[in-house]
């Protein structure tokens, strides 16, 4: 279980993320959604640990991320796979490496375990004998899902996926969709998306929420939604605006 | 009203207060001093990660082979520029004054093993070294990878300083003392082309004193250690996009440069005080 | 055998690789410093004046406090490494020269350089370099404006105005700096520093020092420029510029000083 609790961010001294607070019961899988700038991606990173906020906590399973240590954080680590909005495969490493990375981080495997984890990886992401490939080798979508390889390949219990069809082409991004169906189908995992891709999440998602210039303007599951009468989250979610463009 | 969103304002705008004109002199060197705490603290972490952590050898050599042999060109010209340069201009001089040139090979020794050769040596590292750093870790912060590190549980400071300070330690020695050779020997050919000196008379160790060779080694060891944790520091603090690495690695190469003249007037003061209490 | 014969070819296509590289380089240099001159053509003079100020503003501000830094730095370092040699013969006297001489010719304006080409030229690039990656230099040609006037132009008057600028203030705060640590740490008196570089650095040395100061902002800006032009692929191409700009300036930076050395003496 993940509990947000207040969260507050500043950059600049203008305020990103104001008093957002929501829970993520265990299974669940929630859809982030809002508009560009809104603080989608920074929540994410700060409920993962990686940017600490000015403000509120984090509990995932009753423990504080902001209180950890380096090494209990690491533990924690262990158990959280990321898909990261612009792939982050290491450059410096081939396609099999970056994948096998996280297993020989957290150690205990032997190098044939490791080989045959990743094997069965690129088999599962349907582009099977590419490990001795560079990441600039690849096209967007492939990085994608190498990238998706090495979030899940310790079968972690909760995922992020912070826009995993960020600049695809709408066939790239339904493979991505059918990939992320199939990790939620499997069961047990905790997950928070974000996309823009309407479509695509409602066949992945069972709760919505929605930020909106780092406030929370709507968390409800998909009846809710739908329901809803909020102008900006209503607009957003059957995707038209009747403003006026100001000139 | 909360402290933190007084804060938006526009940094070209003319202070209008005696307040905001206050703080304008004290943002400085507030920012200086961030800068330098971020410095010590990444220092710190690399040492605590050195001893701690595990050694990867392979990225160790990797960094090896990326600082010493993609250097060694680009020191062997300008280092090789700098003897015939020195001595030009301390042949002529001595030639004007003294008219004596017995001694130039020997003095030139030692001032290179004081003073130019890791100095110089140290400022072309900080602008090829330093600025491939801060731009390569740049572009992980950019791209997300560092972040991507941190999530597979790798410490960056750990994965990515260390054996980045470790080799620079190590080539900033090497490259020095080849950086000796290589300005010795076209200080010697300008000698003998522009002044007539014999090789013979050029090459002269009796000044050479182990004082020499310490200070040549300390401050060789010092400028290695600044410029990998300086270069590091500024590009773990990426933010923004391209934008965001060229200003990183402007910092580098600028904290970098400013750290190894800072650390000569440091260990060339110190020595000359050493060399006080001796004799 | 198909292997041998392209394990025998590699050290050729690598060789032939880097003098393409070169050669591209050297070629693109010229014809910016082409491109330079004829915007400094009497007839084609098109300068945006605020602009010229704005840049000098802006080059100066950003370099002038490591500049002085550097230089009282240096003055001071020149002043202990001579100092070492002033005691051992007892020529208390020679101490201004030997370090006033030092700096005034070489040290200063190489290390004032090499600080500019750091701060300044980096800059310079990594902002050009920017503007290319993101297609802003594209915008400017698709509204027909010329990058080199309306970029490059104002930066390089602003940058060798600027060397030149920084090299006196350079040079002035670099004495003192000699003057105050041969007091403190030497116990020469500074008068006694004085009257030696009075009486034996002539004017010819600041002379040649500061002509000195003129060429390296030229090449700073050619070079800084060119590469920031030259950019590609993003934010790692931003960061490859900047090295090869920093790389390239410190390179031309003792070329430069060693053939003013060998074409004046």
């Amino acid at each position: 279980m993940i509990r947000i609790e207040n969260i507050t961010k500043y950059h600049q001294g203008r305020p990103v993320l104001e008093d957002v607070s929501f829970t993520i019961a265990e299974g669940s899988n929630v859809g982030l959604i809002g508009p560009g700038g809104s603080g989608k991606s920074l929540l994410l990173k700060i409920v993962c640990g990686l940017v600490s906020p000015d403000g509120g906590k984090v509990f995932i399973d009753d423990v504080d991320v902001h209180s950890l240590t380096p090494q209990e954080l690491a533990d924690l680590r262990f158990r959280i796979g990321m898909l990261f909005q612009n792939y982050a495969l290491f450059d410096f490493m081939n396609v099999g490496e970056n994948i096998a990375f996280p297993l020989h981080q957290e150690g205990g495997f032997s190098d044939e375990e490791i080989d045959e984890r990743v094997k069965q990886a690129l088999i599962d992401i349907s582009l099977p004998g590419i490990d001795h490939l560079f990441p600039n080798e690849l096209s967007g979508g492939m990085k994608k899902r190498v990238s998706f390889a090495r979030a899940v390949i310790r079968r972690p219990p909760i995922l992020f996926y912070d826009d995993p069809t960020a600049g695809l082409d709408p066939v790239t991004s339904s493979k991505i969709f059918i990939l992320l169906e199939k990790m939620k189908v499997e069961g047990g995992v905790t997950s928070v998306t974000i996309s823009h891709d309407i479509q695509g999440i409602k066949s992945i998602c069972d709760r919505f929420a929605m930020l909106e210039e780092g406030k929370l303007v709507f968390l409800g599951d998909h009846d809710e939604i739908e329901a809803c009468e909020i102008p900006v989250v209503s607009k957003f979610w059957q995707g038209y605006s009747d403003d006026e463009l100001e000139i | 009203m909360d402290s933190g969103s007084t804060k938006t304002e526009d940094p070209r705008r003319e202070p209008t207060t005696f307040r905001e004109f206050l703080a304008s002199l004290g943002r400085p060197f507030v920012e200086i001093g961030d800068t330098v705490r971020g410095i010590f603290a990444v220092f710190g972490l690399t040492l605590y990660y050195m001893v701690r952590g595990r050694t990867r050898w392979k990225a160790i050599f990797e960094q090896l082979h990326e600082v010493g042999n993609r250097s060694v060109i680009f020191i062997a010209v300008t280092l090789g520029f700098l003897g015939m340069i020195l001595i030009y201009q301390s042949g002529y001089q001595a030639q004007q004054i003294t008219g004596d040139l017995q001694m130039l090979g020997g003095l030139f020794l030692q001032l290179l093993l004081r003073e130019f050769a890791p100095t110089i040596t140290a400022m072309m590292l900080a602008t090829r070294v330093a600025t491939g750093m801060a731009a390569q870790i740049g572009s992980m912060v950019v791209t997300e990878q560092v972040d991507a590190l941190e999530m597979s549980a790798a410490q960056p400071i750990d994965y990515l300083v260390v054996p980045r300070f470790i080799a620079t330690t190590i080539m900033t020695v090497v490259l020095s003392i080849f950086a000796v050779l290589v300005a010795y020997t076209a200080g010697a050919i300008t000698a003998q082309l522009s002044f007539g000196l014999n090789v013979r008379t050029f090459v002269d160790m009796s000044f050479i004193g182990w004082f020499d060779v310490w200070m040549g080694l300390t401050k060789a060891v010092a400028y290695g250690m600044a410029i990998p944790i300086i270069a590091c520091h500024a590009g773990l603090n990426v933010f923004g996009g391209s934008a965001g690495v060229g200003r990183a690695t402007t910092a580098a190469v600028v904290n970098a440069s400013l750290a190894v003249v800072i650390l000569d007037f440091i260990i060339s003061g110190a020595g000359y005080v050493i060399l006080h209490l001796v004799s | 055998m198909h292997r041998l014969v392209s394990r025998l070819q590699l050290p050729f296509s690598i060789l032939g690789e880097k003098a393409l590289k070169w050669a591209n380089i050297t070629g693109g240099l010229i014809l910016l410093t082409w491109q330079i001159m004829l915007n400094l053509l009497p007839w084609n003079w098109n300068f945006d004046g605020p602009e010229i100020w704005r840049s000098m503003y802006r080059v100066g501000v950003q370099s002038f406090p490591i500049v002085v830094v550097t230089a009282v730095l240096v003055g001071a370092i020149m002043v202990i490494q001579s100092g070492l040699y002033i005691e051992q013969y007892q020529a208390h006297g020679l101490l201004g020269w030997g370090a006033g001489y030092a700096i005034l010719r070489e040290v200063g304006p190489i290390l004032i350089g090499l600080m500019f080409s750091g701060r300044v030229g980096a800059n310079n690039t990594a902002e050009l370099g920017t503007m290319k990656v993101t297609d802003q230099i594209d915008a400017l040609r698709a509204l027909a404006i010329d990058p080199v006037a309306y970029l490059v132009m104002p930066r390089f008057l602003a940058m060798i105005v600027m060397m030149f600028l920084l090299v006196v203030v350079g040079n002035f705060t670099a004495l003192i700096g000699g003057a105050v640590t041969s007091q403190v740490l030497l116990g020469v008196d500074m008068m006694l520093f004085y009257q030696s570089v009075v009486t034996y650095v002539l004017l010819d040395d600041l002379w040649h020092g500061l002509i000195k100061s003129v060429m390296f902002g030229f090449a700073i800006a050619v070079i800084s420029c060119y590469f920031g032009l030259a950019t590609r692929g993003g934010a790692v191409g931003v960061g490859r510029a900047v090295n090869a700009s920093v790389v390239g300036s410190a390179i031309a930076i003792f070329a430069i000083d060693y053939f003013v050395a060998f074409g004046t003496l």
